[in-house]
């Protein structure tokens, strides 16, 4: 039972501008990083999901909800972190993730318990009762992310959870969100532009580009050998190219590096790697790596 | 020292949620009463308590001194009924709110906080009919709290305080009456004020001008006569108040521009619906701007 069912999707602004056309996709438990560039539909999808924002054309479900009547229903089953800054300066943490809590329908003992739960899971502890305009950046995000995830949400979206963050306050966020998805059962939906964080933390992939569906893997597929070789050499690497062609091994240089397709040799790989160091000792060459290509998020976007 | 992100106290594991949720009923009460103590300032600084607080204790004075007077002197004289009281306090209702009332939108606003409401069961317009409740809440304690206390010592004062109960218990209904369509109409003009405001400064201004510019306004048409006098009471929002009081549940304030006016009675309520038509309408669209 996918947790979010999109048929159709479709949303057309004032003035004739398509954020969402025709999305159809299905989107189960795990880390979903939901890539695209900025505009590609990604926070109005996200609006529709929460039933805050009428779709044009088409449906959406979550949690087998349907988001243009039940969005009340949605949200109290749902945590969403805004991209923007969206917390009052003169309140403490746990007075706001407490409240949010009540707001989210929890009864107030137990979002005081909670509030304390979730706070010190995002790593806030003495700050908590400091006002919030004297935190940093990152213990912003962390509070954002507290207040989503207070009323111990079925699902989790979070609209480009990195932002603003140093490269530290990036990989603990990043590694947060690995663990809400993975220790804590909560499926986590990332929207972000950034492929190198969905490589990192998510389990499964959907990108939007134009508000259309452009692909939806799984991700441990994807980052899985290529059956090409990656060589590194320390100059010009053509002649060796050529050397591996005269052999029948399908090479192609690019400056000083160089893909060999390992297939192209057709009697095992080993044969390409000595025909590898035996070309490069003929010619000298200093090798510096020798690596199996692996896919990379960004070929997504290439053969798209 | 900050704990290393992956520290051991991390591991803690995580515990889920099973108990009951009280959906939008549970948000909207949450709001609702979040929304008094930050209009009474309780649970934050001293001095955020000072002038809510001293206004309660001004608005009731009147009362207690009436009551001690008439314990005292018995009934020589009468300061205050439950007639002219709300007039006489109509000072610190303009104060109150626009020390107050932007404590309840302002911030919510300008700090974005309101996506993350509209992120939960909660819809818009009840977000705003929930901050309304509050603060017409909080405004009984000026509007329906003193008038009770004089209710009840008038009774407690009398020689009698049976038969008292029995004489006084007719002008429950005005006092009660009365209080919460001063609180909802104040309440909903200040919240409308306050929400087209950007910053707390901006939102006490303006709530200070609506109520100063009226009164000044509508103590000079009274004064000017020629006409002038019968549409003074109508750009005051104290004295639509007063006359609406007076249309439903009678009583004339001597003070008041109601009285000199002459007008039909039923223009007051017609005022009053007006006042409250706009006042939501503008807090509808301007919530309904609020981009999520």
């Amino acid at each position: 039972m996918p947790l979010i069912t999109t048929r159709a999707l479709t949303k057309r602004y004032a003035g004739n501008v398509t954020a969402l056309d025709g999305l159809t996709v299905e989107i189960g438990e795990g880390v979903i990083g939901l890539v695209g560039a900025n505009g590609a539909g990604k926070s109005t999808l996200i609006k529709i999901l929460l039933g805050l924002l009428p779709a044009t054309e088409g449906e959406a479900r979550v949690l087998d909800l349907d988001a243009a009547t039940q969005g009340s229903a949605i949200r109290e089953l749902v945590g969403y972190m805004p991209e923007h800054d969206c917390l009052p300066p003169d309140v403490s943490a746990t007075e706001f993730v407490s409240h949010m809590g009540r707001v989210s329908g929890l009864p107030a003992g137990a979002a005081r318990e909670r509030t304390a739960d979730v706070l010190r899971h995002v790593g806030l502890y003495e700050e908590r009762y400091r006002p919030i305009g004297g935190y940093s950046t990152g213990m912003k995000q962390r509070v954002k992310l507290a207040q989503a995830l207070v009323h111990d949400p079925r699902l989790l979206l979070l609209d480009e959870p990195t932002n603003g963050l140093d490269p530290a306050g990036r990989d603990e966020m990043l590694a947060l969100i690995e663990r809400i998805g993975r220790d804590f059962g909560i499926t986590v939906i990332i929207a972000s532009h950034l492929l190198g964080e969905i490589e990192r933390v998510a389990t499964w992939l959907v990108a939007i580009d134009a508000g259309r569906l452009l692909r939806t893997a799984q991700l441990t597929d994807f980052t899985e050998r290529t059956g090409q070789l990656l060589v590194e050499t320390d100059e010009d690497a053509t002649p060796l190219a050529q050397r591996l062609g005269e052999r029948g091994i399908e090479a192609h240089a690019d400056g000083r590096n160089m893909v060999v397709d390992i297939a192209s040799a057709g009697d095992g790989e080993f044969t390409v790697y000595d025909a590898v160091r035996d070309e490069s000792v003929a010619l000298s060459l200093a090798l510096i790596r020798i690596e199996h290509r692996r896919h990379q998020l960004e070929d997504l976007f290439r053969d798209a | 020292m900050m704990p290393d992100s992956t520290g051991t106290i991390y591991d803690i594991g995580y515990r889920g949620y099973d108990g009951p949720r009280l959906g939008r009923r549970g948000a909207i009460g949450a709001i609702v009463s979040a929304g008094l103590r930050a209009v009474f300032g309780l649970g934050r600084s001293g001095r955020s308590k000072i002038l809510p607080w001293g206004a309660v204790v001004l608005a009731v004075l009147p009362a207690g001194v009436a009551v001690a007077i008439r314990v005292l002197a018995g009934d020589l004289i009468d300061l205050y009924s439950y007639d002219n009281y709300l007039w006489g306090i109509g000072a610190l209702m303009p104060i109150f709110i626009a020390a107050q009332a932007p404590e309840l939108v302002v911030n919510d606003m300008r700090h974005r906080v309101l996506p993350l409401y509209f992120s939960r069961p909660i819809s818009r317009l009840e977000y705003v009919a929930a901050k309304l409740a509050a603060m017409s809440l909080a405004l009984l304690a000026l509007t329906l709290l003193p008038v009770l206390l004089l209710f009840f010592g008038r009774v407690l004062a009398a020689e009698d305080a049976l038969a008292a109960v029995g004489d006084e218990i007719g002008a429950l209904p005005a006092i009660i009456g009365s209080g919460v369509l001063h609180a909802v109409v104040l309440a909903s003009i200040g919240l409308a004020i306050c929400s087209v405001a950007g910053r707390r400064a901006y939102a006490a201004g303006a709530v200070l001008a609506v109520f100063l510019v009226g009164g000044v306004m509508g103590g000079t048409f009274g004064s000017q006569g020629g006409g002038l006098e019968a549409i003074a009471p109508f750009v005051n929002p104290l004295a639509i108040l007063d006359g609406a009081r007076e249309w439903l549940f009678g009583g004339s304030v001597m003070e008041s521009p109601v009285g000199a006016a002459g007008v039909p009675m039923y223009l007051y309520g017609l005022a009053v619906a007006v006042l409250i038509a706009v006042s939501w309408a503008v807090l509808a669209m301007r919530y309904r701007s609020v981009a999520t």
